[in-house]
């Protein structure tokens, strides 16, 4: 009797504590399987849309990718879960949308945006306060100079981009044609971005640091109305190297028009602009593809060599002709975060945040970025960030430089 | 009163918010119930000078703007807390609405919606210029408190309420005071309100200011709240629009019409955002523009009338109230001229008066004078100059040459409410009353320019009413009244002002004979209190009863003047009247 029920004791014990372990197991199973949360915070309507929704296709692509090559390994495998906002079209909106974020998703362990500089500004004013860490392709230099802790900005800054300009141009004009340029001659508008550009240009000796004597320095108000002038004044010259920072698309339609009709088009005349807009697919449906023929822009990011399956990829799946810096960060963002995340083996925010500032990488994500590493300095900025530039061949805006990122050569009057 | 009701209301309103903001710890929730009382606050600027003034401001965003510049830059340059920057927006606000206000004042209805558009646009302009394209309000890791940075999200909600509060607390005031009355009355007829001493002007300058101050705090607080200041995001377009569509949509004209427009759109605009923006792009702002037109179309003056139709159908609407009081008991006498004032027994004097428009002579080189105390009949042929003399006495226009002089004073250059001040008051051909406030209103708003107190004005108004036998009528809207009684409160309006002179311009026009006897009774007794009266007008039978003398004018000069009897002899004011012919005619009759 007794020998009995101390065999259906241990019997009863033993199911027990299977059973036990089995619902234990299935709860662990569960939370380790609970997938992971990764905010996107772009614009999705409004003027500024377009943008937003190819950085999305971009981003849900990646995190497409991750799960089905068996999601974060570090944490049992959990599925990445893309949690989309809208910024809107406004600051006010962008803020609003962050706070919604933060507040709907308590769990979240980043996330990437916000495509214009000041929505990230107002976004990252949330988020600093939530300790959500915040990927960024915006290169505004206030971003990172505001002591905070949880914004990573990966794209080369403005300052960078200017000041770093020049040495680059000089270089890739002495590679290509084998001579150093003398003479530079700038166009431009009077908006904030163009007047940040050549700031360091007239602030600093630079030009003369490098040689190069500045002989057309013409600024015009947006709209222009006639380019005839300006361009007069090029030819007048013929200057070895062109900075041509337009901003609205009409602008840079006249001004390439009036340099074809002067036979100063298609590159006889190396003529250099600054920012992503200008190897943008919507210059294609406001003017031919053969007045952008030759003309280059200074960029933070592009499609590079060893991309290209990628590239194709996305072409697939969202329909646009190329892969320019918008959706590339953004997919370079998510794959950032999924190294972090198996890096730190965590689903705790501000341990990701302690990751990626700690962090040097020298593969995966870093093929999504100009350069061979990638490190950030305490206030988030990338460290060494490269620029990369692209130019117009045959209707596409393609990476030329430099040479060990470039998809092909670049091409230079007088060769 | 009525002041301390909604003082109370403002109070129970803000007691409900609180609570209801207590009960909420989602930071998403509390921070839109931070940013919807700073959009009211917005509307409520705009609808203190827009919606009491009629003048249209499409350019409150320049307030809004600057105020949020100054707190940003403070902070972020000198170290400054918002505690005192935000105060700091209210008085640049106030400065900078008004010296805007001042220069474009001089524009009328379009001209000036459209100069007011061009103020933000160009500060938008001039501060990116200035390399203001993006400022962060720093964060204060140490006391940040100190410069309104809080952990707890609630205590935003309890500052923008308390904002609120005080926006509204001077907004009901204000539309209670002189002040609210003015703007009323000069919303509705500029002339009119002029011509009874109001100094729109001025008025309309110091509600441009308290209105700019109002938008300056919105926007210091906003950049606290939203800690990022763009150009586009505090000068823009839609800043001045949201400002707009919230006060029409709630209400124009009234307290509650701005705080009932934000506490509906604000949410909704948010909430269509977060539900439909991700999934369709763009639906939020279909599905917004069509509640907005639905609105407009099946409330155009706003939600907050609609439901006072709705509740009561058959009251008819008055707009604003004084806290003015009408006393029934009021002796008409302190509306008598002083015997001290009569210094003199020419009580207006016009000499060598001319006035043309292009090629056309309006009035040529007249004299004449007015004995005080004395009913003098101005007649002539239409297109004779009658009502352009009157413009010119009253200085709604301003004469080429000759001169004017009222009790020894010449009345040069003086703007209508100036004239009026002294003591010259009028009614016009076609009336001009103050169609949606009381028929006692009306009339107390002619008594501000010789009254400090508002027991003052209430008594002036009462016993002009009393005088010309309105009482009954005192709390109805102007609209509804008929002509007869219209014309009366336009005597009324003029009698508020305690003049010694009162031009009165075809009072008679279109009354039937019970009417007008009513009319010239009043008049009749106006004359008893020693008040001197020019009047114009056609009907002959009844001018020869009523005047002591005429002036005929023709093509602007001056034809005759005389007794009654004379003049309807005189063959020149025949010949005048019914031209040559007749007179030709009826000689050879004769």
């Amino acid at each position: 009797m007794l020998k009995q029920s101390g065999i259906f004791s241990i019997i009863s014990a033993t199911l027990l504590t299977l059973f036990f372990s089995l619902i234990s197991l299935e709860i662990s199973a569960q939370a380790i399987l609970e997938p992971v949360k990764v905010g996107l915070i772009v614009p999705l309507s409004g003027p500024w849309a377009r943008p937003g929704q190819v950085m999305r296709v971009a981003a849900e692509l990646a995190v497409e990718e991750i799960n089905e090559q068996g999601g974060i390994a570090a944490l049992g495998g959990a599925p990445l879960e893309l949690v989309v906002y809208d910024a809107g079209d406004n600051v006010e909106r962008a803020k609003n949308a962050a706070q919604r974020m933060v507040a709907e998703e308590p769990d979240l362990i980043g996330a990437v945006g916000a495509y214009l500089s000041s929505f990230t500004l107002a976004v990252t004013e949330v988020t600093e306060r939530a300790e959500v860490p915040i990927l960024t392709l915006s290169y505004s230099d206030l971003i990172t100079s505001r002591g905070f802790n949880y914004v990573f900005q990966t794209s080369a800054s403005g300052a960078v981009q200017s000041s770093g300009a020049l040495p680059v141009l000089m270089d890739m004009a002495e590679s290509a044609s084998g001579h150093r340029p003398e003479t530079i001659a700038i166009i431009m508008d009077n908006t904030a971005a163009s007047e940040a550009f050549v700031k360091p240009f007239f602030e600093t000796n630079i030009l003369e640091e490098y040689g190069l004597e500045l002989v057309v320095n013409e600024v015009f108000t947006p709209p222009l109305a006639n380019a005839t002038s300006l361009i007069q004044h090029i030819r007048a010259e013929q200057p070895d190297l062109l900075l041509l920072l337009p901003t609205a698309i009409s602008d840079t339609k006249l001004l390439l028009e009036k340099m074809n009709e002067f036979r100063l088009g298609r590159g006889l005349i190396p003529t250099i602009s600054n920012g992503a807009a200008m190897g943008d697919p919507d210059l294609l449906s406001n003017m031919p593809g053969f007045l952008l023929e030759g003309v280059m822009s200074i960029v933070a990011n592009w499609s590079t060599r060893g991309q290209e399956e990628l590239i194709d990829k996305f072409k697939d799946v969202s329909g646009e002709p190329w892969m320019t810096q918008h959706p590339l960060s953004t997919y370079g963002h998510v794959w950032l975060f999924k190294q972090a995340l198996e890096q730190s083996s965590s689903r705790d925010s501000t341990v990701i945040a302690n990751t990626l500032r700690n962090m040097t990488l020298s593969d995966g994500a870093v093929n999504y970025f100009p350069g061979n590493s990638l490190s950030f300095d305490q206030t988030g900025k990338r460290i060494d960030a490269g620029i990369l530039v692209i130019q117009w061949q045959e209707g596409e805006p393609i990476t030329v430089f430099p040479e060990r990122e470039a998809l092909r050569s670049i091409l230079w009057p007088g060769e | 009163m009525n002041l301390k009701r909604d003082i109370l209301s403002i109070g129970l309103f803000c007691l409900v918010y609180s609570i209801l903001a207590l009960f909420i710890d989602n930071s998403y929730y509390l921070l839109l119930m931070t940013i919807v009382p700073i959009w009211a606050m917005m509307g409520m600027s705009w609808n203190l000078f827009s919606g009491y003034s009629g003048l249209i401001s499409f350019g409150h965003a320049a307030f809004f703007g600057l105020g949020a510049y100054l707190v940003a830059i403070l902070l972020g340059n000198w170290n400054v807390s918002p505690w005192i920057g935000v105060p700091l927006a209210g008085v640049l606000g106030g400065l900078a609405a008004a010296l805007v206000g001042i220069p474009t004042f001089r524009l009328r209805g379009h001209y000036f919606a459209l100069a007011m558009l061009a103020y933000p646009l160009a500060l938008l302009y001039i501060f990116e210029w200035l390399g203001f394209q993006e400022l962060a309000l720093p964060m204060k890791r140490e006391a940040p408190a100190l410069f309104m940075q809080f952990e707890n999200q609630h205590i935003y909600v309890f500052i923008a309420l308390f904002l609120l509060a005080m926006a509204m607390v001077v907004t009901s005031f204000l539309s209670r005071s002189r002040f609210g009355m003015s703007l009323l009355a000069l919303k509705q007829d500029e002339e009119a309100a002029e011509a009874s001493g109001i100094n729109t002007h001025m008025w309309k300058v110091f509600a441009i200011a308290i209105s700019g101050a109002l938008a300056g705090v919105a926007g210091g607080f906003y950049a606290v709240v939203l800690l990022v200041v763009t150009p586009l995001a505090v000068f823009g377009m839609l800043v001045s629009a949201q400002a707009l569509v919230i006060a029409m949509f709630g209400g124009v004209g009234t307290l509650w019409g701005p705080i009932i427009g934000a506490f509906i759109l604000v949410p909704l605009s948010e909430i269509l955002y977060a539900q439909y923006a991700a999934d369709f792009p763009g639906i939020q702002g279909v599905i917004y523009g069509v509640a907005i037109m639905t609105v407009i179309l099946v409330a155009p003056e706003g939600v907050i009338w609609k439901i006072k139709t709705w509740l009561r159908p058959k009251q008819a609407r008055v707009i604003g109230a004084t806290t003015c009081q009408l006393n029934t008991l009021v002796n008409e006498d302190i509306l008598a001229v002083e015997q001290s004032d009569i210094k003199t027994n020419d009580i207006l004097k016009v000499e060598n008066l001319s006035k043309a428009f292009g090629g056309l002579k309006a009035i040529q080189n007249l004299s004449f004078s007015v004995q005080q105390g004395e009913l003098l009949g101005v007649i002539g042929p239409n297109g004779a100059g009658k009502t352009t003399l009157f413009n010119l006495l009253n200085g709604f226009q301003t004469p080429d040459a000759g001169t004017v002089t009222f009790r020894d004073k010449p009345l040069k250059k003086l703007r209508p409410n100036k004239i009026c001040h002294l003591g010259v008051a009028r009614t016009f051909q076609v009336p001009k009353p103050f169609t949606r406030i009381s028929v006692f209103d009306n009339v107390v708003v002619g008594a501000y320019v010789r009254s400090r107190t508002n027991h003052e004005a209430s008594e002036l108004a009462s016993a002009a009413l009393k005088l010309v036998g309105l009482q009954a009528l005192a709390n109805s809207p102007a609209a509804n009244l008929t002509n007869r009684e219209l014309r009366l409160m336009e005597l009324a309006r003029a009698l508020a002002s305690k003049p010694a002179l009162i031009l009165v311009d075809e009072i008679l026009a279109g009354l039937d004979s019970a009417a007008t006897k009513a009319v010239v009774h009043a008049l009749k007794k106006v004359t008893t209190l020693g008040i001197t009266i020019v009047i114009i007008e056609h009907s002959m039978k009844t001018m020869v009863e009523l005047v002591d003398r005429f002036i005929v004018l023709d093509h602007g000069a001056l034809l005759t003047e005389g007794s009654p009897e004379n003049i309807v002899k005189d063959e020149k004011v025949i010949e005048a009247y019914l031209g040559k012919k007749w007179l030709e005619a009826n000689a050879e009759v004769k």
